[in-house]
């Protein structure tokens, strides 16, 4: 049985017994809206892969090619010898002796 | 290229600046350098393919046709039902002369934003509480 969800059709046709002459395109940003704020809780996690390179210490936190936006990186895997990924610990302190800014 | 660590958790470690990822390492030379010995973070040494996987919790993707699904849970889509509503009721409470009306309207906005209030606050906690796994209590050992 197909799970019960509702498309953004629906959810203006029941916005629509409160409010029969809201328009469609700002039912739909109001619904845009909502999903920001629901975004703040951890409800979809993503994972992605990312090259690194020789001697660079930052890497941007954006995937722009897939139109999804990072709100939060829980655990990161580094590839060792064998191909395999393995968790590496998180720095909590931020503070290193040296400092780049590539 | 292929990563040459054995053991990337014994050198490797991450770190969050705002918007950006640091990598660093421990490996390094152990003479005749300055800031670059090992045992000290620096900047990672290697350029590995796809050398790094990241976990991470994503922004939902927005919707932009009538046929799309809110890219929540759909615990939440009652939820988003209730938001709107309660933006249009504000809208109402602002726009109108009538200051009968304008009560009520805000009454039913605030009935509105409470409910999706309750209703995001606690699915919110029941999915974080799913992305943790099974749990285990562990007993205190009296020995």
């Amino acid at each position: 049985m197909a799970v019960h969800s509702l498309t953004v059709k629906k959810i203006i046709s029941r916005v629509r017994q409160a409010f029969p002459n809201a328009p469609e395109a700002y039912i739909m940003n109001l619904i845009n809206e909502a999903i920001v704020e629901m975004g703040k809780y951890n409800t979809k996690v993503e994972y992605a892969k990312t090259s690194t390179v020789a001697d660079q210490q930052w890497y941007t936190l954006s995937d722009t090619n897939s139109g999804v936006e990072i709100n939060k990186v829980f655990r990161v895997d580094f590839m060792d010898s064998k191909g395999v990924y393995v968790k590496i610990p998180r720095l909590l302190e931020n503070e290193i002796p040296t400092m780049d800014i590539d | 290229m292929a990563s040459t660590y054995n053991y990337p958790e014994d050198y490797i470690a991450w770190f969050i600046k705002g918007n950006h990822l640091g990598l660093v390492t421990l490996k390094g030379n152990t003479e005749g350098s300055y800031h670059s010995k090992y045992g000290q973070y620096k900047p990672i040494n290697e350029a590995v393919t796809n050398g790094l996987l990241l976990h991470y919790y994503a922004e939902p993707n927005a919707v932009s046709a009538i046929t799309d699904i809110p890219d929540v849970d759909n615990v939440f889509h009652s939820a988003i039902v209730d938001y709107v509503k309660a933006r249009l009721y504000q809208d109402k409470a602002g726009t109108t002369s009538d200051g009968n009306a304008a009560s009520v309207s805000l009454n039913l906005a605030n009935i509105h934003e409470g409910k999706y209030n309750e209703s995001v606050k606690r699915n919110g906690m029941q999915k974080r509480d799913k992305t943790g796994g099974p749990r285990r209590v562990l007993m205190a050992d009296f020995t």
